[in-house]
């Protein structure tokens, strides 16, 4: 079953990708790619090493055209009804729109305070109250703030691993954006973390709508509510993410959940 | 069948043949080798410096309180007089001095040498080296690091930057000879100045109604040197600060850029902070190397002679009613007189006094005690530099 941006009943997708090819240069990354995420949801991105998991993620905040000759070649992106890549979107505020955790957890070697306000300083935003508002409700949502908010000066590189990654959320959600991307957000964790992670992204859920790249399929049946499966830069399968575990249409798709191939 | 008869160095019956094997003797003749050639250059640079603090500690150093000589390191280089009795006296003077001396003496005296440069301290070229090196240290850091992050974080490769890059390295190996010649043409005869009267020699004048800008040059001075110089430590600046921005991992700078900062954001909050540190100590080298120079400043800045500091310029004196704006005025005048002066410097004043006057045991002392001075001087920033790196790539990691 396709997560129709059509059908009636469902508030239009939040973000949407209609027929994307992504090349970087002369090498064809992505091809033809329909999705659509829904808001408040969580969807997954799943697929052996090298299937464009990632560079679709990135084509949500156009982070890929930081190299040269990467560019989508064909098809739109939108993100809140408007296209991202028409001539008069900021880049800087797109990106405030929508937030990023990356796979390697990356604190900023300051304090954990200044880690959080990076993103609001960024936007223009000094007031000391409205920064200490918005870093304490990034901490919650984040839920650190009972564990950091006596060492708010402690510098971040100090905490723990699942901390640290916990950390990069609150600094993300902080700018409150509405689209929350995390690219293999728990590969570097140890199981513990995993966990606290995995729930964090479903109560996150609640308030942003969140896309994740894994290559743990376990973690995307515990987390995702939609499941899109990529193979070879193509979209294979994209549905409910229990339909898809399941009861999955596409025999690529049903080797790839049995393990056939990687 | 005749049996292929067995090499006897593969002689599989004896596989212990003993360390002498022309192999083992061929290894130990090269590490001996290797060893020799590095005693050669320890020992040589320890008796340079032991040659330099065997003769020039006594002049810069004394024995009693507060051990180092007061003279020498607070006053300026003046002719010394060295007056000799008939009794085998020797009383060393100024020219203030000798006068009074001589008459003293009357028919007593048997001689009277002069020497110049070499009585005095060395005040002036120590404030002279430092002025050029703060002047060059800062106009090679704004440019240096400028075009550090712009090839670091804005240029995209291509043949355009790998130019730009060999055309930096080459500027490493220019003779600084012709950076002086360079200086000398860009600073001291062409730069621009405002003035209301341009000289003749001015290849450009721009009247600007108030003033005119004048291609005139800024004279043999402080700015002239400082620029010199910054061009001499500029490749050592840009290639330092490069690798410092790049030793930034990626990482930041793609979770800024995410976080919807825009590039400059990016480099200022995320990038800059964290290079600084290995900025500011490779520059601290940069330092030695500007202070060390001597051929950059000989046409731009350098005095053999000079018996006044910079700040010490004649200006007119003002009436006792003169307003605060003419007071103002007039301590402006004297900031500025500093970087339009030129100085003496170090490096500078010991070639003088090597090379440019007669020898004897008076100006050898004088030399040796600016070479200790100035070794020390330069020892203890690379020494800084080191402990700055320690300590900071202790605090920095990530």
């Amino acid at each position: 079953m396709l997560a129709s941006a059509t059908s009636p009943k469902q508030p239009p997708p939040i973000v949407e990708l209609r027929g994307v090819d992504f090349c970087y240069g002369t090498h064809l990354a992505l091809h033809n790619i329909h999705l659509s995420a829904e808001r408040n949801r969580v969807t997954a991105l799943i697929g052996p090493s090298g299937c464009g998991k990632s560079t679709l993620l990135r084509c949500v905040n156009r982070m890929n055209e930081r190299l040269t000759g990467a560019r989508v070649s064909q098809g739109q992106v939108f993100v809140k009804g408007k296209n991202i890549h028409d001539a008069d979107v900021d880049l800087t505020q797109l990106r405030k729109q929508v937030g990023m955790v990356f796979q390697k957890s990356n604190p900023f070697p300051k304090s954990i305070y200044d880690n959080v306000a990076y993103g609001l300083k960024i936007h223009g935003i000094t007031a000391k109250d409205i920064l200490d508002d918005a870093v304490e409700r990034a901490l919650r949502s984040a839920v650190l703030w009972h564990e950091l908010k006596d060492r708010l000066n402690q510098n971040a590189l100090r905490l723990s691993g699942g901390e640290q990654q916990r950390l990069c959320i609150a600094r993300a959600i902080a700018t409150n954006p509405d689209v929350l991307l995390m690219d293999e957000p728990c590969s570097a964790l140890d199981p513990i973390a995993t966990l606290q992670i995995e729930e964090l992204m479903q109560q996150l859920a609640h308030d942003y709508t969140v896309i994740f790249v894994t290559h743990n399929m376990q973690q995307a049946v515990r987390v995702s509510d939609y499941t899109a499966f990529l193979h070879l830069g193509r979209l294979i399968e994209f549905g409910d993410t229990e339909e898809l575990f399941s009861n999955p249409k596409q025999k690529l798709t049903e080797s790839y959940l049995r393990g056939t191939f990687s | 069948m005749i049996p292929t008869p067995i090499h006897p160095k593969l002689d599989p019956a004896n596989p212990f043949v003993g360390h002498q094997s022309r192999n083992q003797i061929r290894e130990s003749f090269v590490r001996w080798i290797l060893r020799i050639g590095t005693l050669i250059i320890v020992s040589v640079t320890a008796a340079i410096i032991l040659h330099i603090t065997v003769k020039g500690a006594p002049v810069a150093l004394s024995r009693e309180w507060p051990f180092v000589n007061v003279t020498f390191l607070t006053e300026l280089p003046s002719t010394l007089h060295v007056i000799q009795d008939h009794q085998g006296h020797i009383i060393e003077t100024d020219v203030n001095g000798a006068d009074a001396i001589k008459m003293q003496l009357g028919a007593n005296l048997r001689q009277e040498k002069t020497i110049s440069y070499s009585g005095g301290g060395i005040l002036g070229p120590i404030v002279g080296t430092a002025m050029l090196v703060i002047v060059s240290v800062g106009v090679a850091l704004l440019l240096g690091v400028a075009s550090a992050i712009y090839l670091s974080e804005y240029a995209s490769h291509g043949k355009f930057i790998e130019m730009v890059r060999l055309a930096i390295l080459n500027l490493a190996g220019v003779p600084s000879v012709v950076f002086g010649l360079f200086g000398l043409g860009a600073f001291v005869l062409t730069a621009p100045v405002f003035t209301s009267a341009p000289l003749d020699r001015a290849i450009f004048t721009l009247p600007l109604g108030f003033t005119t800008l004048s291609f005139q040059g800024w004279d043999t001075c402080v700015l002239s040197g400082g620029f010199t110089l910054a061009f001499v430590i500029l490749p050592v600046i840009i290639t330092a600060s490069e690798q410092c921005l790049q030793a930034v991992p990626l990482e930041f700078r793609e979770t800024s850029m995410a976080l919807g900062a825009t590039r400059w954001q990016t480099i200022w909050r995320a990038v800059l902070p964290f290079a600084t540190p290995g900025i500011l100590t490779s520059s601290i080298l940069g330092i030695a190397r500007a202070a060390g120079e001597t051929a950059p400043i000989m046409f731009t800045a350098a005095l053999a002679f000079k018996d006044k500091l910079p700040w010490q310029k004649d200006l007119v004196a003002l009436p006792a009613d003169a307003s605060w704006f003419a007071h103002w005025e007039q301590s402006i005048q004297r900031f500025l007189a500093i970087f339009t002066e030129s100085v003496q410097a170090l490096p500078y004043h010991i070639y003088t006094l090597a090379a440019r006057i007669p020898q004897n045991e008076y100006s050898e002392r004088a030399q040796y005690g600016s070479v200790f001075v100035f070794l020390i001087l330069v020892a203890s920033l690379a020494a800084t530099s080191i402990w700055m790196r320690r300590r900071l790539r202790a605090k920095y990691k990530w």
